[in-house]
């Protein structure tokens, strides 16, 4: 395959192909993949396991994940598992190039990613990533399987299944479920107990306040912070503001959501209320136009907006444009200044975009550790299980996710307790009484 | 002149109060360290200690350390409500003593006094029996909590210098009064002549030093240092660090939650709560309300304090903007009239108004009372709802006075074993170098703040690290401290 138009490299190798910025940049990333591989242990182990076990021996998998070097450890664990892999980008923006040369030079792996892109060469990456025909997917946002069945159904019915590590991809999923239109099985691997807590919880939360940090280097400590959604990532988010000083307000439309914020002791506020007050507003709701043309109008000069959602639709970013007198650009690295009448300024972060990727470095590898040892286990699970599953969104079956925990702990030295016989048997009998 | 040699609630609940007592003593390390330290020195032995300090399971601790130093002691509280019954008759059973024969100290406290009881316990823990050459003798040490004590006695000697108690006016509060029939009373009974002069002025006149456990007893003392009034010298035990910070912050930080849920069982989390007082004692309230899941408001008039707490990430309002919204009040400022009649009737319903701050004006109770056509239920000790004639009620923790101390016990034994520690270091000091304290307000020097602390390491498996040599020479401090200078802050 050749003549990409993006100015990217295209080269046929050993009947895999690769868009990548620059092969040159494969010394680089591979330091930096095996920095990363340092602080995912668990990964490390299951790897181990793979390379033995090798239950994808001769699969092709197609992957659409954000390319950076804590994705990387699990493409290593899917190739040592015997996969043929073809890697596009989850987003485009957030391509590590010299990890996505890495990956294609060092470790063998398809890759068709690369720093930003425009929506185009997005999805035309998509496409590359899928055209082999792949026996399992990898989705990061349904944007893979979205392409598939819409513009490739032809190869829809050879898929034996996927898994799909973001709400928001869940949350399509679901509605491609619903429309009978999704054609194969999918794991929901972003909703277990311990991916919740560990990568929306405390990942998204500590990543997305190192982005906004590292963007506007602005102190928190006695700002009014405000949280749009108050879902997992929201609460990470809530408390880690919280720890740093600032004075949290949460936004919500999920009542029992909200009542959880309250009892925490946060502030819930319509937005429309929270505008005018807050100084860091940050989106992480899965939802478009969160904040809206109104809300700009009334924010205090300086508010800064950021968003740590899956889509850059959260702040509205068209109304934000139609009021801007004026727009800077790149004011600091990631930061757009939006001059409103009145000399009030707004400053975007990431464009709009998931602040911890673009401006930070996403999450810290040990977080990832555990999400993507939930894929590659779910993975392997659905590549020997996938004749009982019928088409639709299927959870990670409990026994992976304490697989996790389980390896996690280990890696950690934490020792913890077993149930003794007696103990189990308490808990199945249901004829002890108070 | 005391009719009785002791007067407590109910003498039988003494093995109780032992029990607890034997509780707290593991509890309080630092003054069982100092038992040991000074078993044989025996520095108090010849100190007459008058001590008004509430009356609790943590005070008997350090009333039978004082003792076991060599001291006599007389007490009463320093509050209506904070006397712990069952500690109290401990205290006058004795160690050694039972229900039956009782061989403790001299204790005149009891939940539930009257203002008149209250002065008139005061005034007997200020009055020792007749030595057997005629006349009352006093102490000649005083350990006071609000400055009750050095208040009665510097009073007693203004009024007999002037020649009488002056009629207190109509808008005096009804306390003041008390004090005033009490001095008139006490002026009529042991007047001054020319060969002797009256009770309170040959009192005072034996008085060696006051060891003040409060910020606003500390306060009064300033006050009265700076008129030029004050009789005798002053430690602050309130500013040793091991005493504010460890009581004010972790202490209130404790005891506000207890004494909240105890009185209300209401829940914490997601209630809007205002502090109004950021200070050391409003710094732990805001933290524990907040670890309890309420969201605090701050009110504040010092912009420093204000700051730090929208710093620490709290809503810094005025209560006039907050009045309305909020479901627990607590007031934390030392200062009077926090929050008013007005106030409260703006609140909502069922509103929760509670004081942490050592005087009961911060709220106005008697603004409350004259309210037109308010009636007060009293759902039941200490929890009062005052009910406004628009139907809205706001329930009322202790009158306003020590919520955390009324509705709950107070500091825990640990916290305590630090403050009192503190006062016991003082009174050796005070009452044995007394010479190095001339008549003014000071406080512990570092090194003895150092040891407090150090006293109280072991209990919490706490492994210190030593300076080296070079180390100490490196940031010009000796191995052994003290590591601080006076102005740093902790």
């Amino acid at each position: 395959m050749a003549g990409i138009g993006d100015g990217g490299v295209t080269v046929g190798q050993k009947g895999r192909d690769r868009a990548i910025a620059d092969p040159g940049l494969a010394e680089q990333g591979a330091r930096r993949i095996e920095w990363a591989d340092h602080a995912m242990p668990v990964l490390r182990r299951i790897r181990t396991q793979f390379a033995t076990e090798r239950p994808l021996a001769g699969l092709t998998i197609s992957a659409c994940l954000h390319v950076t070097a804590e994705t990387a450890a699990l493409v290593r664990v899917l190739l040592a598992g015997g996969a043929h892999v073809f890697l596009a980008a989850s987003n485009p923006l957030s391509t590590q190039d010299e990890v996505a040369a890495a990956l294609a030079v060092r470790y063998g792996a398809a890759v068709f990613a690369r720093a930003d892109v425009d929506r185009a060469t997005y999805y035309r990456n998509i496409h590359q990533a899928i055209e082999a025909g792949p026996d399992l997917v990898l989705d990061d946002g349904c944007d893979l399987v979205n392409t598939l069945h819409g513009e490739r159904a032809d190869l829809v019915s050879r898929v034996r299944g996927g898994c799909e590590s973001t709400t928001t991809g869940v949350f399509r999923l679901r509605g491609m479920a619903a429309a009978r239109e999704l054609g194969f099985p999918m794991i929901a691997a972003n909703d277990t107990p311990v991916k919740r807590m560990s990568d929306n919880r405390y990942g998204t939360g500590q990543s997305v306040l190192d982005g906004i940090l590292r963007a506007t280097n602005t102190l928190l400590a006695g700002r009014t912070v405000v949280v749009a959604g108050y879902g997992y990532c929201g609460k990470g988010l809530a408390e880690r503001a919280r720890g740093l000083g600032a004075q949290v307000i949460v936004t919500e439309i999920n009542p029992a959501a909200a009542l959880d914020a309250v009892m925490q002791g946060f502030r819930v506020l319509p937005m429309a209320r929270a505008a005018p007050i807050g100084d860091v507003f940050i989106t992480a709701t899965g939802n478009r136009d969160v904040i809206a043309g109104e809300h700009f109008a009334v924010m205090r000069s300086g508010a800064i907006l950021a968003n740590a959602g899956h889509f850059d639709v959260e702040v509205d970013i068209g109304a934000l444009q139609g009021q801007a007198v004026t727009v800077n650009r790149a004011v600091r690295p990631d930061t757009d200044e939006y001059v409103l009448p009145g000399q009030r300024r707004l400053l975007l972060l990431a464009e709009g975009r998931l602040v911890n990727l673009v401006a930070a470095e996403g999450h810290p590898p040990a977080v990832m550790d555990l999400s993507f040892a939930t894929q590659a286990l779910a993975t392997a699970w659905l590549a020997g299980h996938h004749d009982g599953l019928a088409p639709g969104v299927h959870d990670v079956p409990a026994e992976i996710d304490a697989e996790v925990a389980r390896l996690a702990l280990a890696s950690l030295d934490v020792e913890i307790d077993a149930l003794t016989p007696a103990q189990q048997d308490y808990l199945e009998s249901w004829r002890y009484g108070s | 002149m005391p009719a009785e040699p002791f007067k407590v609630a109910d003498i039988s609940l003494a093995d109780f109060g032992r029990r607890e007592i034997r509780l707290a003593e593991h509890e309080m390390p630092g003054l069982m360290a100092l038992r040991n330290e000074f078993a044989t020195a025996q520095p108090l032995a010849g100190a007459r200690i008058t001590g008004s300090l509430h009356m609790t399971v943590q005070t008997a601790v350090l009333i039978e350390t004082l003792t076991a130093l060599g001291a006599q002691v007389r007490w009463a509280s320093c509050n209506i409500f904070s006397t712990q019954d069952h500690a109290a008759a401990a205290v006058a059973a004795g160690r050694g003593g039972t229900a039956d024969a009782p061989a403790g100290i001299p204790v005149f406290a009891w939940k539930g006094e009257t203002l008149q009881e209250y002065w008139w316990c005061t005034e007997q823990a200020l009055t020792w029996p007749d030595a057997g050459d005629g006349g009352s003798r006093g102490p000649n040490m005083i350990l006071d909590d609000g400055g009750d004590a050095t208040l009665l006695v510097h009073k007693g000697v203004e009024y007999e210098k002037a020649g009488g108690v002056p009629a207190p006016s109509d808008d005096d509060p009804d306390e003041w009064k008390v004090v005033c029939d009490l001095l008139t009373r006490s002026l009529a009974s042991q007047p001054g002549n020319a060969s002797q002069p009256g009770k309170w002025t040959r009192l005072a006149a034996a008085v060696r030093g006051v060891t003040e456990e409060t910020t606003t007893g500390v306060h009064r003392l300033y006050e009265m240092y700076r008129a030029g009034t004050l009789l005798f010298p002053a430690i602050n035990v309130n500013d040793s660090v091991t005493k504010s910070k460890f009581d004010n912050k972790y202490g209130c930080r404790h005891s506000l939650v207890d004494g909240i849920n105890r009185a209300t069982d209401v829940l914490i989390g997601g209630k809007v709560v205002v502090v109004c007082g950021y200070g050391d004692v409003g710094k732990g309230c805001a933290q524990s309300l907040r670890g309890q899941g309420a969201r605090v408001v701050v009110t504040e008039i010092d912009p420093i304090c204000a700051l730090q707490a929208a710093m620490d990430g709290y809503q810094v309002a005025t209560l006039e903007d907050v009045v309305g919204v909020a479901d627990i009040f607590v007031t934390a400022t030392g200062n009077r009239d926090i929050i008013t009649a007005d106030h409260m009737a703006a609140m909502k319903h069922q509103a929760i108004v509670g004081n942490i701050g050592h005087f009961d004006n911060e709220i106005d109770m008697a603004g409350v009372a004259r309210t037109p056509r308010i009636r007060r239920i009293n759902i039941k000790p200490q929890v009062d709802e005052w009910v406004f004639p628009d139907g809205h009620s706001v329930l009322v923790l202790s009158e306003g006075r020590l919520l955390n101390l009324g509705n709950a016990t107070g500091h825990p034994s640990f916290v305590m074993s630090n403050s009192f520690a503190n006062q016991v270091i003082a009174q050796i000091e005070l009452f044995g170098k007394t010479d190095d304290y001339p008549l003014g307000v000071h406080t512990l020097p570092k090194h003895l703040d150092e040891k407090v602390a150090r006293l109280h390491l072991d209990a919490l498996g706490v492994r210190l690290t030593q300076l080296t040599k070079d180390q100490a020479d490196y940031i010009g401090v000796p191995v052994d401290g003290p590591y601080k200078s006076d102005h740093y802050r902790y």
